[in-house]
């Protein structure tokens, strides 16, 4: 007969076990950040057994599984209790249960959640400590130790109040391990943490897990720099964006250029739609509720102090910002002359950028009538000329990945995804700005941009978002 | 990677073949190919060409150019031919003036390079005014009038303005390159099949010797190899045509000839080869815009990346199989207890505490036993064969009804009259129960359909509280 010491599969294995509806199915979303795992107040909501496994290109590094809750446990222990035998073999009587109640019913979920054990699961029990511990789980837990496989305990808190002392003591008689674990909260500090504890379990696992811990930091890394490209891509498409729509009248009529600019505003919001799709779906939230106002483009006033405050540049900052990026050009200038010119071209430069930003800025972008001598005529609209909307989109945009990066994936309520006043102030320092405005002026040239610029840009978004992480 | 490849490209990104896993799949397995992103690109292109749509656009696009291209290069060079008949024709009166061909062989390539030259600096934007004048640009605009000319798909597909740009300065070039070609043709022929009289004649005061000198430099590239072709001061003095002077008469005919040398040298450098390589240096830059393109497209960046990146992966892709209980709410249950009851039994309760909880519930029982929890089955057996009339059965709410569970209040209810089940709080709760729990109780009841079981409803925290209707 197989024992349980001598795994089936190449990669460590854990089974995540317990009573019903203490938080296992949570603490699983949150291990494989994953927010499809059904999460539900009643118990006995999983029924089989669910494999989460851990790989690269691949191959296998660990598996998790989430099990049913334990159902008859009583009855169990009291089947294997009937046979006497001395502990190295008790392992094999809980085979023998497995074996023997394939076909009942009753037992379905001790058997899912046995079998992963009996084929050389660690085992991970879930209790919850905001409720008292009762003597019913002593049951499970003598069941866990009839296995022989290495144990820990995970203390979860599904609320507020705090029994962890009372379950510390019964739950270290019965497990080497008790370790406490909040599936709501994400970082990345306390998931590793629990890795190394997993790692722990079994001295075989210890390579194995600790190579997932850096395979873990890794993929958080790639989260962030996929979606630092897709902001990046968000920001350049809706800045360069040109819309060309045929007119078939004879005149150009005011009602033809307001149906060219609803268009226009269409298609920006759909972009930021997308993104933020995109984005929820890099970080593993394509099941996310939340709610969230739409971009709002319809009578634009971005220089009301509610509006710039909340969402992009206040007017002194845009001048500043407009004034500092004409200085710049300026001064190449003046570079190029060797300072001849008294440092004028910096001085116009900071004119002309700063004035440009204070009347570049009631509309998107002026709708052009083209193609008149050709006598096809079309109206045209882009790139964006809004020196505050590049801001006001990434500022939102930021704000969404950081929150859908700082969600637990065990959550399951609707989130507010409504943008507060500090939140620029988080992310836009003045250097920041002025290194952005750089490549926004670019985006919104018409001209196109060199696969450089764009690399430089991620790079600006990636560096910001990981800050913005960190100090979440 | 040329422009067929890069219409593919965008074509099958359309289409999205391959997932991320294909992706990755294809990188692993095309090691080679590592750090040469347009190579794996490439090879990922002839990997899912099978799938693109036929007719190809990328073949209907590339006949569509070299058709236009053809018919535009036929022109050139006839209009080239027909230039160099009419600048070279001769009456026998007077002598072709050579500063007319001149112009046309030196001085306007000349000119039309250095446009070149700012145009391809100025590529990169949408509107380049230099490409828009350019004859490539609006020659084809012209044949894009004729009815049936271009397909729907091709007025449909917009390449990016860097690479149309580029191909337009490219295309410009081949066709500077053939009217050229034709420039020279018609100088052979003419002079192969007629007798032509050269000669020099300009209002502006320029003396032999000037000319001389300034000839000599501009034949200075083939001065050393092909002497004869260099215009010698008695000739260029011997042939200085006055209109009202004496005309040419001073002069043998013979040697008035001697110009066509300098003339087809002119042509065969400034014309075709500067142009030749002008032409090699657009192809460059095109090549360089192409591959500009490739990788600033969305969703080549997004190739790369996926093809590049380790697929991790930490979820498992079926979906579950879960359940979840969806009732009207239990029908059975009681809002008031009553004084007395025959036993009161407490699931996974201690003795002390069911005494307890019934003086404090003021209930009055002859017996208070204990089940669940650490009792064995044959102690519940025992419990159930002494048990009677109307049982009140006390349980910790936040531990929802166990399979176990509802097995005993079937054995139990098989021997009683009435089970009223009261699920309590915790004692810091001062027994209070959670209305989500009460559902979550009620739910489990429901799937049992006991007439005899009842719940009751109260010492609820909520708002719900004593407001339910019971029908007891």
């Amino acid at each position: 007969m197989e024992t349980p010491k001598q795994s089936s599969v190449a990669h460590p294995t854990f089974a995540v076990v317990g009573h019903p509806n203490k938080g296992k199915s949570s603490i699983v979303s949150a291990l494989a950040l994953d927010d499809s795992v059904h999460i539900s107040n009643t118990s006995g909501t999983t029924t089989k057994k669910r494999s989460f496994p851990l790989s690269v290109d691949g191959r296998v590094l660990y598996e998790l599984f989430d099990t049913p809750g334990f159902q008859r446990a009583r009855r169990v222990l009291a089947w294997l209790e009937k046979h006497d035998v001395p502990a190295d073999k008790r392992h094999e009587i809980v085979q023998r249960f497995i074996n023997e109640h394939q076909e009942d019913t009753r037992f379905n979920d001790e058997i899912e959640l046995l079998t992963p054990i009996m084929e050389g699961a660690g085992i991970i029990y879930v209790v919850d400590a905001s409720k008292p511990y009762g003597e019913e789980y002593e049951a499970e837990m003598e069941i866990l130790r009839w296995t022989g496989q290495p144990s820990m305990a995970l203390i979860n808190h599904i609320d507020d109040n705090d029994y962890s002392q009372e379950w510390k003591r019964a739950l270290g008689q019965y497990f080497k391990m008790v370790r406490t674990f909040n599936p709501m909260q994400t970082s990345l500090a306390q998931h590793m943490s629990i890795l190394e504890s997993m790692a722990q379990l079994k001295e075989e696992w210890i390579a194995p897990v600790k190579a997932s811990m850096k395979l873990f930091e890794q993929y958080q890394e790639q989260m962030l720099e996929r979606s630092a490209a897709l902001l990046t891509t968000l920001l350049y498409e809706s800045l360069s964006m040109v819309e060309r729509f045929p007119v078939k009248t004879e005149e150009v009529y005011a009602e033809d250029k307001e149906k060219v600019e609803e268009k226009y505003k269409e298609k920006l919001r759909t972009m930021e739609v997308n993104v933020q799709e995109q984005i929820e779906k890099i970080w593993n939230h394509e099941h996310l509720q939340k709610t969230q106002e739409m971009l709002t483009l319809d009578e634009m006033d971005l220089f009301s102090k509610e509006t710039a405050s909340v969402f992009g540049l206040t007017r002194k900052e845009l001048i500043i910002t407009g004034a500092t990026s004409g200085a710049a050009a300026g001064a190449g200038i003046d570079l190029l002359f060797a300072g001849h010119t008294l440092l004028l071209g910096g001085l116009i430069g900071g004119v002309v950028g700063g004035t440009g930003a204070y009347f570049g800025f009631n509309e998107l972008s002026e709708v052009k009538v083209l193609g008149q001598t050709m006598g096809k005529r079309y109206l045209e609209i882009g790139p964006m000329e809004n020196r505050n909307f590049p801001y006001i989109l990434l500022g939102r945009a930021l704000y969404h990945t950081v929150q859908v990066a700082s969600i637990s994936h065990a959550a399951r309520e609707v989130f507010d995804m409504k943008m507060d006043q500090t939140f620029k102030a988080q992310w836009l320092s003045d250097t920041l700005r002025k290194n952005l405005e750089t490549y926004h002026k670019k985006f919104r040239s018409g001209k196109s941009v060199e696969p450089k610029d764009l690399k430089a840009y991620e790079a600006l978004i990636h560096q910001t978002l990981k800050a913005l992480l960190e100090g979440e | 990677m040329n422009l067929k490849s890069y219409i593919d490209l965008v074509a099958l990104l359309e289409i999205d073949p391959s997932t991320r896993e294909e992706n990755r799949t294809f990188a692993l397995t095309h090691p080679l190919l590592k750090n040469k992103p347009l190579e794996q690109i490439g090879a990922w292109i002839a990997l899912h060409y099978d799938r693109l749509k036929r007719p190809l656009l990328s073949e209907t696009f590339s006949s569509y150019l070299y058709a236009t291209t053809f018919t535009l290069v036929v022109i050139s060079f006839i209009l080239g031919l027909f230039t160099g008949f009419g600048l070279l024709s001769y009456n026998g009166s007077e002598p072709v003036n050579v500063i007319y061909f001149m112009v046309m062989v030196i001085v306007f390539p000349l000119v039309t390079m250095l446009l070149t030259v700012i145009s391809m600096f100025r590529a990169q934007g949408t509107h380049n005014v230099l490409v828009h004048i350019s004859p490539a640009f609006w020659m084809e605009k012209i044949l894009t009038l004729f009815p049936g000319r271009v397909e729907d798909n091709i007025r449909a597909f917009k390449l990016n303005p860097l690479l149309t740009n580029w191909l337009i300065i490219q295309r410009a070039q081949v066709l500077s390159l053939f009217f050229s070609l034709g420039l020279l043709l018609a100088l052979l022929a003419m002079v192969v099949t007629k007798d032509i009289a050269f000669a020099w004649s300009t209002t502006l005061h320029i003396s032999p010797e000037e000319f001389h000198l300034f000839l000599k430099n501009i034949a200075f590239p083939w001065s050393e190899f092909s002497p004869s072709a260099v215009p010698s001061m008695t000739l260029i003095e011997k042939s200085h045509y006055f209109r009202l002077g004496e005309g040419t008469s001073m002069l043998d005919p013979e040697q008035l000839g001697e110009w066509w040398k300098f003339l087809a040298f002119a042509t065969l450098f400034y014309a075709i080869l500067l142009r030749l390589l002008m032409l090699f240096i657009a192809s460059f830059g095109f090549k360089r815009a192409l591959k500009q393109s490739v990788l600033i497209l969305e969703g080549s960046r997004k190739l790369l990346r996926e093809m590049n990146e380790p697929l991790i992966s930490t979820h498992e892709r079926a979906a579950e199989n879960a359940w979840d209980l969806h009732t009207q709410g239990y029908r059975q249950t009681v809002n008031t207890l009553d004084a007395s009851y025959d036993a009161v039994q407490g699931w996974a309760i201690s003795q002390d505490d069911i005494l307890v909880l019934s003086d404090t519930l003021g209930v009055i029982a002859p017996k208070h036993l204990k089940v669940g929890g650490s009792n064995s089955l044959e102690e519940d057996d025992e419990v159930i064969s002494g048990s009677e009339g109307e049982i009140l059965l006390l349980a910790k709410s936040w531990e929802h009804p166990s399979n176990e569970f509802l097995d005993y209040l079937l054995d139990l209810s098989k021997k009683v009259d009435k089970i009223v089940i009261m699920p309590l709080g915790t004692g810091a709760d001062l027994y209070a129960v959670k209305s989500e729990d009460l559902d979550e109780w009620a739910k489990k009841l429901s799937s049992i359909e006991n007439e005899k079981v009842w719940l009751k409803r109260s010492h609820v925290e909520s708002s719900k509280g004593e407001e339910e209707n019971g029908n007891a």
